[in-house]
């Protein structure tokens, strides 16, 4: 192994002290792989390189000496199109696997079955009935349960091409609704919308650069509409979350205790770990885990128990190999999306043990555990007595856990947001906001999404951006490993309000904190939750402009995926470019290559949906930039 | 006199080329006035590689100027901007009027003449002149850099910067290794 300096790698002071170790017992990290990797491909890049089919790789020369086209005739646009609307057919496919695992839950719960889980959330079931058109007058709670899954399993089944999916429908402003079904952008079926990309970027099929796209965006839309039903009908199973004091980075690891890290994005397991590990304290102490067990989160599985149970999360996307090198790790269980494949091969070197949990989400080298809800509970107790018999084979001379924690307020779902509003203003909530809005105390509002990559220092670009704009007045949101990386930097206090915010929005943070009885201001940055939660910042803005009788392109707020990697994260910016926001991409996608798409996604997009793509790796300017989108909004509403 | 020391050359193994162009587009852009690959893509700049990966017989070889210690285009040169200097063959780009001469002389095709800068149209001049490859010596010096681009490029390392002393001295103590053991055995007196 190669050996390098870490000091710029993260800006999280426990990874890079994690990294340092690793260093010292030559242990490779995605850090080391990623230099391995220099220089990665110029045309992968530029997005010039096809591999649809075989008589291919053809690549298209970004300088224009070499070839214009490929073997079969497609020209720099059309492979650049073809293969990112491939990406974000396979984000809203990642994105709505989780959804139709949700909604078949609540179906097989409707029927009887799944003993082990049960509805929560009454309030939140009644609230989507309402919001579905499902009866509830006089219905049984099963029965009510049973018409909503079937009609979130209508989004997946529905053939009836200009039927929109039910959750869009629904959910948008009324407006938006018109102009994407007069542009032919709301799908009609999620698994549809996929299949119907992967066939029209198909050898031979769709060519044309501008219809390409416009599907890219269909296709984007189907992954909001996912991620939507997977949000809402969490909250019913689970718990709509409510603010809550957490903690978060490598220091939330107890050296006392069986330490178990849930890393993926679905709650069906890592709920019932959570429920379970209480019930298994005893066994852990007899074990001789004095502080018997301790759930710690990585990635979104990890916000969606943090949000809903306070469950500290340890860290987040890139840095998700570290906690294994604390020594102290004696599980890390995983379901889908986002687990690195290393993971097992970091932990031969320790007493740890990956844990798959998904049929079609195994590792080489982990052991399989596999996770049926009829056996939540069974499952979850085998996978926790597994971690309890490797605390028994932890070698306490290697145990290095950081001593840094930040405590971190979470739990903001758009209900939770709308709460504390009214103890400002219990008959009408969302008016402290408006008139704040209005008054120019907040300027706007920036939704942080997306991942970490090795090509930014691991959660630099997401700190200096969210202070750059919360110092002028702009409310922070963040979801996903955004919201990771501000917990960990301590963004997600009163203490950061108070340190970081303009004076405006930390006036308002701090009436709205104060009549909630959070005793300070609200945190600076609020987590919204995992990544399909980016659905309740649209819930809230939906709310927001329903309020004011204007369409969400109108209003003053952005979203922001500064570090950004996965096709989840190309098909999140997409919707969110589709309903109507600038924004800002912070890595790069591979469309350089094509002038015509790039042209297409960056300013066509503006005139045809009302969002475009902002793509700027400096974080400094981007800010700039966001901030004068906000002012472009503010001056259209005349503010 | 010391005698001249052979210049440096650019070798590529092609067992380890994978014909990904890597190569060539660090050599344009590292000849672009110091933009990195993004930017000049996106900028549309009429870069132009100095050295090119040819596929032949079913193997990739990079191929690019050998920097000739008897060089025909020095030769063939009218105005003297191909000229023998600072260990490699340069080519003084302000002198030289692209008559294509060497372009037509090199034995290894590694010379293109062409403009490097957006000319109008109507231009009394294509403003093309001699590109080869000048081993990185300004990129080098502007980055700090041993290596040249293509080189720091290869994703398989099949190219490498060779100076020809290091290079003998371990084909000598290769070969020497074996005679040495092959001589122990000689059973012939003379």
């Amino acid at each position: 192994m190669t050996h390098h300096d870490c000091a710029h790698c993260s800006s999280d002071a426990c990874a890079t002290e994690m990294l340092n170790l690793a260093e010292a017992n030559s242990i490779e990290t995605a850090w080391h792989r990623y230099e391995k990797q220099q220089p990665q491909c110029g045309f992968g890049s530029a997005g010039l390189c096809c591999r649809i089919c075989l008589k291919g790789p053809c690549r298209i020369d970004p300088f224009g000496e070499g070839p214009k086209y490929g073997v079969c005739g497609a020209d720099r646009d059309t492979i650049v199109a073809r293969h990112l609307v491939r990406m974000i057919a396979a984000g809203t496919a990642a994105h709505s696997e989780h959804g139709r695992h949700i909604a078949l839950a609540m179906q097989h719960i409707s029927q009887g079955e799944l003993h082990d889980y049960s509805i929560r959330d009454e309030a939140k079931l009644y609230a989507i009935a309402k919001t579905l058109g499902v009866a509830t007058e006089g219905r049984g709670l099963l029965a009510i349960v049973g018409d909503l899954a079937a009609i979130t399993l209508g989004d997946f089944q529905n053939q009836d091409y200009d039927k929109p999916c039910a959750w869009l429908a629904a959910s948008l402003t009324p407006r938006r609704v018109k102009r994407l079904g007069d542009l032919g952008l709301l799908p009609h079926n999620i698994d549809a919308s996929v299949a119907q990309t992967m066939s029209r970027t198909h050898v031979g099929c769709d060519a044309d650069p501008t219809n390409l796209i416009l599907g890219g965006l269909r296709v984007a839309m189907a992954d909001l509409d996912g991620s939507m039903l997977a949000t809402e009908l969490s909250d019913a199973l689970f718990g709509t979350p409510q603010p809550v004091v957490s903690a978060a980075n490598l220091g939330v690891m107890k050296r006392g205790a069986v330490n178990i890290a849930v890393n993926g994005h679905n709650p069906m397991l890592s709920d019932i770990i959570c429920d379970v590990a209480a019930d298994l304290r005893d066994e852990a102490i007899a074990a001789g885990a004095a502080e018997g067990i301790n759930i710690i989160g990585i990635c979104c599985t990890g916000h969606e128990v943090m949000m809903r149970h306070g469950v500290p999360l340890a860290t987040n996307y890139l840095s998700q190999e570290l906690p294994i090198l604390t020594g102290a790790l004696e599980a890390m269980v995983v379901d889908v999306q986002c687990i690195m494949p290393s993971l097992p091969r970091i932990a031969e070197c320790f007493h740890t043990q990956i844990i798959t949990t998904d049929k079609h989400n195994k590792i080489s080298g982990a052991t399989h555990v596999p996770f049926d809800e009829h056996k939540a509970v069974e499952t979850a107790k085998t996978i926790i007595r597994m971690a309890i018999a490797a605390f028994g084979r932890r070698d306490p001379n290697r145990v290095a856990i950081p001593a840094f924690k930040q405590k971190s307020i979470v739990g903001f779902s758009a209900e939770a947001v709308v709460a504390a509003l009214a103890k400002v203003n219990a008959d009408d909530p969302l008016k402290p906001l408006v008139d704040n809005v209005v008054n120019g105390n907040i300027q706007g509002i920036v939704l942080f999404v997306g991942c970490n990559t090795t090509k930014v220092q691991q959660d630099s670009a997401y700190v200096d951006l969210a202070k750059s704009l919360a110092k002028r007045n702009v409310l922070v949101l963040a979801t996903g490993c955004a919201a990771g990386a501000f917990a960990k930097a301590g963004l997600m206090t009163s203490e950061a309000t108070t340190q970081y915010a303009g004076e405006g929005l930390k006036g308002v943070l701090s009436a709205i904190g104060t009549a909630a009885g959070l005793g300070g201001p609200l945190p600076l940055v609020m987590h919204m939750g995992s990544c399909v939660d980016n659905s309740r910042a649209v819930a809230l803005a939906t709310a927001l402009a329903n309020k004011l009788g204007v369409d969400l392109s109108d209003l003053p707020l952005v979203a922001s995926a500064p570090e950004c990697m996965s096709e989840k994260a190309l098909a999140i910016g997409s919707w969110a470019v589709t309903i109507g926001l600038p924004t800002h991409v912070g890595s790069v996608p591979p469309v350089i290559g094509s002038q015509i798409v790039t042209k297409l996604v960056t300013e066509t997009a503006k005139d045809l949906v009302g969002g475009y793509f902002i793509v700027d790796t400096d974080p400094k300017s981007a800010g700039d930039k966001l901030y004068a989108a906000i002012q472009e909004r503010r001056a259209g509403l005349g503010l | 006199m010391p005698p001249i020391k052979e210049n440096v050359i650019i070798y590529a193994n092609p067992d380890h080329c994978l014909s990904c162009h890597s190569c060539e587009l660090a050599c344009a852009v590292a000849h672009s006035g110091g933009h990195d690959m993004i930017e000049a893509i996106a900028a549309n700049l009429p870069l132009h590689a100095r050295n090119k990966v040819v596929s032949v017989d079913g193997t990739a070889m990079p191929m690019q100027c050998r920097q000739c210690e008897d060089a025909p285009c020095t030769f063939a040169c009218p105005t003297g901007a191909c000229r023998q200097a600072d260990g490699q063959v340069q080519i003084v780009e302000q002198h030289c009027i692209g008559c294509k001469l060497c372009v037509m002389v090199c034995p290894f095709g590694a010379i293109t003449v062409r403009s490097e800068t957006v000319v109008e149209q109507g231009a009394c001049t294509n403003r093309g002149v001699a590109k080869k490859c000048d081993l990185c010596v300004d990129w080098r010096a502007s980055t700090g850099k041993t290596a040249p681009a293509c080189v720091e490029a290869c994703p398989t390392k099949a190219i490498r910067m060779v100076d020809l002393d290091a290079y003998r001295i371990a084909l000598r103590e290769a070969r020497a290794r074996e005679i040495a053991k092959s001589h122990r055995h000689m059973r012939v007196q003379f």
